[in-house]
């Protein structure tokens, strides 16, 4: 469970967040802190998060704000926390706020736990670029505030890039050309990997080739798993996985650790925060890797989807409404807290963060890159509008990974796997009573 | 005077003394497990409230029931252990009698090292077991795909295919065997020198003392091992659990189990993972019961 964990949620611990520090926001809530506690005196707000940095980013706010003062728990990864949040919700005793991944915001919003805090938030709306804002926001009620995003890209070790004189691919037909350059000049070599696990980087690479998995429109649902650019994006890994272009292998295991260690996976398409993911299990690498822009589909193109990420919610649980949006903005928007997570090597959701990313170092990983911070930058704002998670996303990870596991295991098409994927979903959606439209 | 107070005392005094372990039976037993049978007849069922609407609670009867004996998924998993189940349990009640035996034979050297040493793996935590296992199966880690390989033999396959089977049962041999001895060898040691000094006498070879004489008298504690093992089986969740992150073989629902794990904290659905539990609660108890029933002649019959 734990080593799933890690490789499962990959994204979500090891990412971050923070941002966004506008002279109007802190004065904002100054403003309404300052008239709460003349009414009801200081308050105590309890807060859940696994990320990195929180315990610092917590003691600076509490600091900051007498008159409320946050106790910080760490109650396990994005996929535990989503979970004992909605059982402690029906308990009654689910804590003031708390980080989610972006994916299970819309479950935890079916499962009554949110708050809507839009009345509260207009003032640090424009904090955030609208593609990120719209991942905790549906239909003009608002669910969180933005923490950290992973926007995808193609994490690579340049330093064997260059011993095998070979180019970062441009498009995903590169990719492929190099994949196989790779195989005819170091046999023990992969340019890559396909984990059937990696649902959420799946999903990503679907999104950016214009799939969308999950629409709603008057309570009823579209589920698109195996729609058509899913199915392309599918039969592409196909293509590599059938010619061995590419490594068949879950990550993060000791056996990839060791391959990678010794050089023969040459890179890692995903999000930002793979770089300390990987100085985690090949520290002696430090220095010789680089990011570039995600592989696109057309050439040309420079959107790319989120690959982790998460937000701060308010529960419906919460007895101090105000004072909780007032942590969840403070947290995600203010000069002191984004300067704390960077330092945690984390990447803020907020464009100030964002901003105050390029003027620090780049990972330890990536020491050598001198443009990495633009590099993520451009990423970061050329993200694709309106990724939207369905209510079932748990259900639909476990059922791709197994699908995709005995896809690969029986050498049956990966097309399949989507499907059947779709068929899970779908089922578990209207047998809960939703209302789904045929694709 | 005498008889009221005796009265009175008695019919008192056995209820004080059995109502701690009452009080803690309902509390730490019997609620849960009646909490469990009601949860399995509710289902989150989404409502109009919300925009998305939200889920709630409802009575739904024996769906989550049929929904599970309908589900090729769960009863795969069943499959699947009694694959894995026929390996590891022969194996380790055969290799627990094997060694039980050996360190009970009068002229074993060694004896408390011995114990100790074939006992030690049974101290190591079920993960930790299986992490160090599972290393040892990686094909970059593992030392034996390694000599395999420099003798040109390429590698074991112990995580795909069909290895998967023998690579778990090996896990919960390698753990299991030392308890399973101690217990053998307990009785062992309980059997009257008389009996085998009679038999060596008559010129028994220590062979045919073993056969003859020692398995048929520690017979009821061969059955309570098998009846751990066999429980033990029906409950495997821990080695593959933590194996499955390396490599493909193992599916969420590998065995009924991770079956329940997956539908109560991936997909929030506890009540079909409530329904899962109490039919293999059921199931574990009917065929314990049946064990019991068809081995107690043979185990117990001569000695009642």
């Amino acid at each position: 469970m734990r080593i799933r964990g890690v490789s499962g949620s990959a994204a979500a611990l090891c990412l971050a967040v923070l941002l966004a520090a506008c002279s109007s926001g802190t004065s904002g809530s100054g403003g309404t802190t300052a008239t709460q506690a003349a009414q009801t005196g200081p308050v105590t707000l309890d807060f859940w998060c696994w990320s990195a940095g929180q315990k610092e980013k917590v003691a600076a706010f509490n600091k900051a704000h007498p008159d409320i003062q946050v106790r910080h728990t760490d109650a396990g990864g994005g996929t535990d926390t989503a979970t004992k949040l909605v059982t402690a919700g029906r308990a009654g005793n689910a804590p003031d706020a708390a980080c989610l991944e972006y994916q299970t915001i819309p479950a935890m919003i079916v499962a009554g736990a949110l708050a809507d805090i839009s009345a509260h938030t207009a003032d640090v709306k424009d904090a955030f670029t609208p593609e990120v804002w719209s991942l905790t926001s549906f239909d003009g009620a608002v669910y969180g505030v933005p923490q950290d995003v992973g926007p995808m890209v193609m994490v690579y070790n340049r330093k064997r890039f260059d011993e095998l004189k070979i180019e970062v691919p441009k498009t995903w037909q590169d990719f492929a050309t190099v994949a196989a350059a790779v195989r005819a000049k170091d046999p023990d070599t992969y340019l890559a990997t396909f984990a059937p696990a990696e649902f959420g980087n799946f999903a990503g690479l679907a999104q950016q080739a214009g799939a969308t998995w999950w629409k709603v429109q008057d309570q009823t649902w579209t589920v698109g798993i195996a729609d058509a650019a899913s199915t392309e994006v599918a039969a592409y890994w196909q293509g590599l996985v059938d010619k061995d272009l590419v490594k068949v292998q879950p990550l993060l295991t000791p056996e990839w650790n060791n391959q990678l260690n010794k050089g023969r996976i040459l890179s890692w398409p995903s999000a930002l925060w793979a770089t300390g993911v990987l100085y985690g299990v090949a520290e002696k690498q430090a220095g010789d890797w680089a990011i570039a822009p995600l592989p696109q589909w057309t050439e040309g193109d420079d959107r790319v989807a989120f690959q982790g990420g998460s937000a701060i919610a308010v529960t419906k649980n919460s007895k101090h409404l105000q004072a909780a949006a007032t942590f969840a903005k403070w947290m995600n928007t203010d000069k002191a807290a984004y300067e704390l997570q960077i330092a945690a090597g984390e990447y803020p959701a907020s464009l100030a963060g964002q901003q105050a990313t390029t003027a620090s170092e780049p990972p330890k990983l990536a020491g050598g890159q001198k443009d990495y911070w633009e590099v993520a930058a451009k990423a970061a704002q050329r993200t694709i509008p309106h990724i939207s998670w369905g209510p079932n996303v748990s259900t639909a990870q476990s059922a791709f990974q197994d699908a995709m596991a005995a896809a690969v295991r029986d050498k049956t098409p990966l097309t399949q796997a989507l499907q059947k994927t779709q068929q899970v979903v779908v089922d578990d959606m209207t047998s809960t009573g939703f209302k789904v439209a045929a694709p | 005077m005498t008889e009221p107070i005796g009265a009175r005392r008695g019919s008192r005094a056995p209820y004080l003394f059995v109502a701690p372990a009452v009080v803690l039976f309902v509390a730490f037993l019997a609620v849960p497990i009646g909490y469990a049978v009601y949860l399995s007849v509710r289902g989150l069922r989404l409502t109009g409230a919300g925009i998305f609407g939200t889920r709630q609670e409802v009575f739904v009867g024996l769906d989550n029931y049929a929904r599970t004996l309908t589900d090729p998924e769960f009863w795969a998993g069943f499959g699947r252990l009694a694959l894995y189940g026929l390996i590891g349990v022969p194996l380790t009640l055969g290799l627990a009698l094997l060694f039980a035996l050996l360190l009970d034979y009068a002229g074993a050297r060694g004896r408390r090292f011995s114990r100790t040493a074939i006992f030690l793996p049974y101290a190591i935590p079920g993960v930790t077991a299986s992490l160090l296992w599972g290393f040892m199966y990686l094909p970059s880690t593992s030392p034996f795909s390694y000599l395999t390989r420099e003798l040109g033999l390429g590698e074991i396959p112990f995580l795909t295919g069909d290895g998967i089977y023998p690579a778990l049962a090996n896990v919960a041999v390698w753990g299991g065997v030392g308890f399973n001895m101690i217990i053998i060898f307990t009785s062992l040691r309980g059997i009257p020198s008389e009996l085998s000094d009679a038999a060596r006498i008559d010129g028994a070879s220590e062979w045919r003392i073993a056969w003859h004489v020692k398995i048929p008298l520690v017979a009821p504690a061969l059955v309570l091992t098998g009846l751990f093992a066999l429980i033990g089986t029906l409950q495997v969740y821990g080695e593959p659990t933590t194996l499955a992150p390396m490599t493909t073989e193992i599916s969420q629902t590998w065995v009924p189990l991770m079956h329940i794990y997956r539908d109560a904290f991936i997909r929030d659905d506890l009540p079909l993972a409530s329904a899962a539990s109490v039919i293999l609660a059921v199931g574990t108890l009917i065929v314990s019961v049946v064990l019991l029933k068809v081995t107690q002649k043979r185990a117990f019959g001569g000695m009642s």
